[in-house]
Parts: C-alpha cells; sequence; structure tokens
C-alpha cells in the first residue's frame, strides 16, 4: 500500500511532490466517472467496522456516492462533462479541464474535512497536495488507507499527496502556495488572510469558505403547534450536535417568531428533552478545557447580565440552551450552546442579517412567509437555506461557490476550418 | 487550629454551611447573580458537598463597572488583575470588612509557611503609591499582603530613562550589608525576579550573602515560557544570587478575584488549600471533582469575600491533583499542582485552530 501521508520538513519536498503531481495531471487525463468508480470503491471500503469511530465518517460515505455526485458534476460541468467529453456549442466546442495542482487548506476541527476538500480537486481531474493539520493525521492516514487499497492501479492516489507539518512552519506554507495552481481553503478568519497571504502565482484559481456562522428561525405556526414540537426539536439538536456546533453551517441562534405572546414553556420544555436525549445518544467522549471554560462563561454571562432571561443546562458542559427575547444574538460560545430568542418579526430580524451569516436554517408552517424570507435572507448575504435538520448536508453550492467549478478551467475551442457545406 | 489543620470531611461540613449562608445573601444582594444561582441544576439550598455549590467563571468579573454587592459609596477599594493574559482586566470592588479578612487570610496563610515574626522586607519592584482607596494592580496587591511580615521596606527597582523596570544596586547592597545571620524576606513577581534581579547578578557573579533569606515569588510563569526557564533553574539561580537553599524559594499561586487565599508550594513542591478555603480540580468533560492524578480546571473557594460574589470562582488554570488527603508535608486536604493557564478559547468556523488541536 502507497504511503500517502508525507511528514514534510523542507520546501523541497513541497516542490518536487508538486512538480511529479503536475506530471501526472499532464500525462493522463481523468474523467469524472472514473473518478467516482475509485471513490465508489472507496466509500465501500470506508463501512469497515474499524472506521466506524471517526467523526464525519457516514457524511463522507454518503458523499463519495455516485448518486450523490453526477448530479453536482452535471450541474457545475454540464452532461457530457461525466465522461471528459466536449460540449458543442454552435461552431465551438467546450470542456472542462483542470487547473492543475490544486492546494488544500482544510480545518482543523472537522475530522473529514482534509479528504473531503481533495475529493473536490479530484472530481475536476486536478491533483491534490493538501496540508494535513497535525491533530488529524491519523485519522487522515485511516481513510486514505482505504483509499489506497480501494485503488490498486493508483488512478488517484497518483495525483495526491499529503503533507503533514506544524500549523507555524512558514516556510512551508509558502513553498505550498508557491507550487499550487489553486487553492481551497477553509478556516477561521486570522487562518484565512494569513493563507490568502501566502505567495501564490498570479494566475492561481483561490476559493476561501468561512469564517461565518449560521442560524435557524421558526414561525409561530411550527414551534407552537404540538403535533410537529418534538419533531423540529430534534431536527435542531441534530443541527447543533453535528460537529459539536463548530462548523460554520452549525445553528448557534435560533430565532422564535412571537408577535401575539404565546407561551413558549412547551416549546423549551421539548427543546430540552431533545437536547438531553441527543446528548444520551451522542455523548461527548472528549472536550479542550477552554471550550469548557468559554461554556461557563456564556452560563454566567446570559443569566447575569439580565434577571428576566432564562437558561437551561446540565451541571456538565454537555449543551447549554440560553432563552431570552430580541434580535441581537450574543456572541457565539459553540460546543452545543444554542441562544433560543423571541422576536416579534422574522423578517425584520432577517433584514438585519449581514454576510456573516452562512446557512439559515428555517421551520416554517407558512410556504408564502418562507419563501419571502428566503428571499430576505438571500438579500442579506445568506448563501444557503434549507429545511431544520439539513443545515450541514454538503450539497454545493457552498457558501454560494460551487465545489468543483472553481477549480477547472471551461476551455473554449472555436475551430479555424471551414465547416463543411451541408 | 492551624489553618491547614482540619481534617477534610469536618471542613467540607463547615464550609458547605458558611457559603450556603454567603449565596444567600449575595442572591439577595444581586439580582443578576441571583438569576444565575436560581437557574444552577443544583439547589444550593439542598447541596451536600461543597462542588455541588454554583460556581462562577471568573471572566465574570471582568465586567466594569464591577459586580459588587455592596453600594458603590461603600467600595473602599477596586483590585485589578494583571491582565498579561486576557485581553480586559478582572475588577474586584472591595468593602473594608472584606478587605480586613483578605488581610488576615494572607497573613495566616503565610504564616503557616514562613512563621510570624517581622523581619526587613526586600521588594523586588518598583516603590509606588500603594495608598488607600482607588485601584490596585495584582502585583501592588501581592506586596501589600506580606507588609505584616515586614519590619522594614526596601524596594530595589526603579525605571530607567525609558520607562523600563531597572535594578537599583546601591539600594540592594545596602539591604544586604550585614545580614548574613538575619532573616529576611524578598518578594516579587516571577518574571521579575528572574529578569531584573537574578539574571543580571548571576551574569555578574554577585551573590548577595543572605543566607537566611526567605524568598516568595507569583505571577505565573508565562512570561518566561520564551526563555524556557524551568523551576528548578529559577530556584537554583535566586540561590545562588541570595547565597541561601534552594528550598528557601517559595512559589506561591494567588489571584486578585480571590485575594486572601493563596496558595504557596508546601516543601513537597504540593499547594493545599487553608481552612477557611478549598480548591476543587473539575474534569473538562463532566466538570465533576477529579480523580487524583487527573488534571482539570481550578476552583478556588473562600469564604472570605461578602463585597463581590468571589466565593466559588472558576478559574482559567489547570491543575493536577496529587491526592485528597495525607501529604506528606503534614497539612490535611487536597494537595495538588499548578499545570498550565488554559488556552483562550475562540470561535471556530470551519476554521484551522492547530493551537488547540496540538498536544
Amino acid at each position: 500500500m502507497t504511503e500517502l501521508t508525507h511528514h514534510v520538513d523542507a520546501p523541497a519536498e513541497i516542490s518536487g511532490a508538486a512538480a511529479r503531481l503536475r506530471q501526472r495531471v499532464r500525462e493522463r487525463e481523468i474523467s469524472p466517472h472514473d473518478v467516482m468508480t475509485v471513490f465508489e470503491a472507496w466509500a465501500g471500503s470506508l463501512a469497515a467496522r474499524e472506521m466506524e469511530d471517526i467523526p464525519g465518517l457516514l457524511f463522507l460515505r454518503m458523499w463519495l456516492k455516485r448518486g450523490n455526485l453526477e448530479p453536482i458534476i452535471a450541474r457545475e460541468l454540464g452532461g457530457n462533462a461525466l465522461h471528459g467529453r466536449w460540449t458543442e456549442q454552435g461552431r465551438a466546442r467546450c470542456k472542462a479541464f483542470p487547473v492543475g495542482v490544486v492546494g488544500h487548506w482544510p480545518a482543523a476541527n472537522v475530522e473529514i474535512q482534509p479528504l473531503l476538500s481533495m475529493t473536490c480537486a479530484l472530481l475536476g481531474g486536478n491533483a491534490a497536495l493538501v496540508r494535513v493539520p497535525e491533530g488529524l493525521i491519523d485519522i487522515t492516514r485511516r481513510l486514505i488507507g482505504k483509499l489506497a487499497q480501494s485503488d490498486p492501479a493508483q488512478r488517484l492516489t497518483s495525483r495526491i499527496f499529503l503533507a503533514a507539518f506544524q500549523h507555524g512552519r512558514q516556510d512551508l506554507h509558502e513553498a505550498m502556495a508557491q507550487a499550487v495552481d489553486g487553492a481551497m481553503i477553509w478556516g477561521g478568519q486570522e487562518s484565512v488572510l494569513r493563507v490568502r497571504a501566502l505567495p501564490f502565482p498570479h494566475w492561481a484559481r483561490i476559493a476561501v469558505f468561512g469564517p461565518r456562522t449560521s442560524a435557524a428561525a421558526m414561525d409561530a405556526g411550527a414551534w407552537n403547534n404540538p403535533d410537529a414540537r418534538e419533531t423540529w426539536c430534534a431536527r435542531i439538536a441534530r443541527d447543533v450536535w453535528q460537529f459539536d456546533q463548530q462548523a460554520c453551517s452549525s445553528p448557534q441562534v435560533l430565532f422564535l417568531e412571537n408577535n401575539t405572546g404565546r407561551d413558549t414553556a412547551p416549546f423549551r420544555s421539548a427543546l430540552q428533552q431533545a437536547f438531553a436525549s441527543e446528548n444520551k445518544a451522542h455523548p461527548r467522549t472528549a472536550i479542550a478545557a477552554s471550550l469548557t471554560s468559554a461554556i461557563c462563561q456564556a452560563r454566567a454571562a446570559w443569566l447575569i447580565q439580565a434577571p428576566a432571561r432564562r437558561a437551561v443546562f446540565p451541571m456538565a458542559p454537555d449543551w447549554t440552551l440560553l432563552f431570552g427575547a430580541g434580535s441581537e444574538a450574543p456572541p457565539p460560545t459553540q460546543g452545543k450552546t444554542l441562544t433560543v430568542l423571541e422576536v416579534e418579526s422574522l423578517m425584520e430580524t432577517v433584514s438585519k442579517f449581514d454576510g456573516g451569516l452562512q446557512t439559515l436554517g428555517l421551520g416554517m408552517a407558512d410556504p408564502a412567509k418562507e419563501s419571502q424570507l428566503a428571499a430576505l435572507a438571500a438579500n442579506r448575504g445568506v448563501d444557503r437555506i434549507v429545511k431544520l435538520g439539513r443545515m450541514h448536508t454538503f450539497v454545493p453550492p457552498w457558501d454560494g461557490v460551487d465545489l468543483v467549478r472553481p477549480m477547472v478551467r471551461m476551455v473554449r475551442h472555436v475551430g479555424s476550418t471551414d465547416p463543411t457545406p451541408p | 487550629m492551624p489553618p491547614y489543620g482540619l481534617p477534610p470531611g469536618q471542613k467540607q461540613a463547615a464550609l458547605l454551611a458558611l457559603l450556603k449562608d454567603e449565596l444567600e445573601y449575595a442572591c439577595q444582594r444581586h439580582a443578576g447573580y441571583g438569576n444565575y444561582v436560581r437557574h444552577w441544576p443544583v439547589d444550593y439550598r439542598a447541596a451536600e458537598q461543597v462542588a455541588s455549590l454554583p460556581f462562577l467563571p471568573v471572566s465574570v468579573l471582568k465586567a466594569d463597572p464591577p459586580l459588587s454587592l455592596v453600594p458603590p459609596a461603600e467600595i473602599k477599594r477596586t483590585l485589578t488583575s494583571s491582565a498579561t493574559t486576557s485581553q480586559s482586566p478582572s475588577r474586584v470592588a472591595l468593602d473594608g470588612p472584606t478587605s480586613r479578612r483578605m488581610t488576615k487570610g494572607v497573613v495566616l496563610i503565610m504564616r503557616d509557611f514562613i512563621g510570624p515574626h517581622r523581619r526587613p522586607y526586600l521588594v523586588v519592584d518598583v516603590a509606588g503609591d500603594r495608598g488607600d482607596g482607588g485601584a490596585m494592580g495584582a502585583r501592588a496587591a501581592a506586596i501589600q499582603g506580606l507588609r505584616p511580615f515586614a519590619s522594614e521596606v526596601k524596594y530595589c527597582l526603579g525605571l530607567d530613562d525609558r520607562g523600563g523596570l531597572a535594578l537599583d544596586r546601591n539600594t540592594l547592597k545596602a539591604f544586604a550589608q550585614d545580614r548574613q545571620e538575619t532573616e529576611v524576606l524578598v518578594y516579587g513577581f516571577t518574571y521579575i525576579l528572574w529578569n531584573h534581579l537574578v539574571k543580571p547578578l548571576l551574569a555578574e557573579g554577585l551573590c548577595l550573602n543572605l543566607p537566611q533569606a526567605r524568598i516568595l515569588h507569583s505571577g505565573g510563569w508565562k512570561r518566561l515560557r520564551d526563555q524556557a526557564v524551568e523551576k528548578s533553574a529559577f530556584n537554583e539561580g535566586l540561590a545562588r544570587v541570595f547565597g541561601c537553599a534552594p528550598g528557601h524559594v517559595i512559589d506561591f499561586y494567588g489571584m486578585v478575584e480571590s485575594v486572601g487565599v493563596v496558595f504557596p508550594d508546601c516543601a513537597e513542591g504540593n499547594k493545599h488549600s487553608p481552612a477557611f478555603g478549598e480548591v476543587i480540580v473539575r474534569n473538562p468533560l463532566t466538570l465533576a471533582p477529579a480523580a487524583p492524578g487527573e488534571h482539570g480546571i481550578v476552583q478556588v473557594c473562600s469564604v472570605l469575600p461578602t463585597s463581590f460574589p468571589g466565593h466559588l470562582l472558576l478559574t482559567e488554570d489547570m491543575a493536577r491533583v496529587m491526592a485528597y488527603d495525607g501529604c506528606p508535608c503534614g497539612r490535611r486536604g487536597l494537595s495538588f499542582r499548578f499545570a498550565e493557564r488554559i488556552p483562550q478559547a475562540e470561535v471556530r468556523g470551519c476554521g484551522n485552530l492547530q493551537t488547540k488541536r496540538s498536544p
């Protein structure tokens, strides 16, 4: 089995690897269809019992399925792109070509993200040079090991170089940036700015994902419906639990429209039950002390600042519900800390959104109002408006950006010979 | 009763009753704090152990104006933390009674480590206005807290032309002269002692020849991290400069938010809590008390404050539980050692947070 994860210590190792990857891309084209064939085998091998403990594994397996990826390719690159064919456009023809070597700077707090990001570049026929964060080396090695087993002909693995190096090695980050033709950057503000400032070639395509947060909203017809209450609350809990509420698509605040003074106690109680149940089903096994500290701080600050506010939480930092009113949400705490705010009008609340909000999860009983709300949210910078419970469904466009298209070149060929007369 | 002599069970019962009374009092005095206590998962009135009582994250004391349980007119002094590791300092409102209790607390604790008598006191810092009233920083509070052990006080640092700290060699030499047989007390912040006294004197090969010196320091090791100064090297450096045994150097942990309860190292290198306070090391995953050998977040308990809600404070420090009783030094109850400061929590998007994931 080929070892694909390399502990890198010198810039030359990166530039050498990038040169080999680029050569591979130039020598041999690979169609999305062929990439998916390997992905399907990989997804199958990931079903192994020893992989079950990897957070997000189920998600990765679903993402790799042909049934998931084919519509994405068709939508982003056109139907003919699936088999690497040209598409006729009058006297011209078009075809997607890879940009070359795509560098990936994934987030360190989402276990599957280095490889998820990598798959986007591979689907475009590129090679992938992935910086693996130190804390994810072991998990990434296990996942990529299964790909290597599923790809004995090395159709994909020959296009992959996973570089593990310390976060602070600026020289290696620079070497990586200089060696790539495109970059997919995932991260918080500080990380994104630092990576974007690296010396990329002037032709390099850059796709940035993050940093953003997300919110949820419900109209009274939804949260006050006793028949649907439990289901909605379970959906909210599911969205909060995935990725420990640390993904950009994780809801940090839930707005409840309440302009008639309805009692929210039954909903609060149902939400508490849903959080307790979700915690029982999916308890944390580890937590950073800094997050525990932040959760304790959020609980205390919320209740001390205004005596009319409510909250419910267990002694442990497992989960926290902060209840209040008004459209001003506190800074996100994450770690399953959801602020629930009653507002007079969802339209008014959404009109205050800015570009920092990525996903709006909705639970609405009134479809006409939902349509209006979605249009307003989109106008205010929200890129994804989805049903509660589906806030992390990884369907492009993501952050308003396609996932494969940014790393391909749509090449147009207009023939120089006269067309044959009919 | 010596401050460390109570059997753990007896101390727990006494503290629990006192702390419940203080919680009741604090809830009556501050509506917001009362709201927080009401929402605590365990009703404090029914709590059977101190660990079940509602603790307050220390960062809540960064509020400005300070979180106070007394009217502004009764506040005699506001202590501020050094804020070297956070963006804004804590502010602690002290009224007269709390201030007096805190002074007594420090004296009772320190007496157990260095004895009760007064002796010449060398402060490795600059002299400043530390009079009554107004704001007082962490360094000034620590210096002031040891004054009850002083027969005379000398400051051996001054300010240079650029406003930086500079060693006043004349004052230092005058203080050390003819005191080979005299017990003296020396105090400084850890990084100040090292950078402005030990390093220059070691470089000059100078020894003050004060074999009876007792050297206390506090303030943490963060500012020495870049220099990779180990505790043993620090103690040996001080011992060489003063001409005393390394065992005469005592590191103590104290925080402005819980001034009055300080934690000097015992001869075994452990820390203990006195009869009027307690430490709970909490497992970050469960917030339950950690088992011996485990690391956790430090909670400091104290019955001393009544002018601010500082009786049950979850700090931003980590410690390791050594044992729940039986330290060979003879002090009863929990023994623990500080480990590190908790890294600043920051909001994570799909962000590269390597500093958090790295071992």
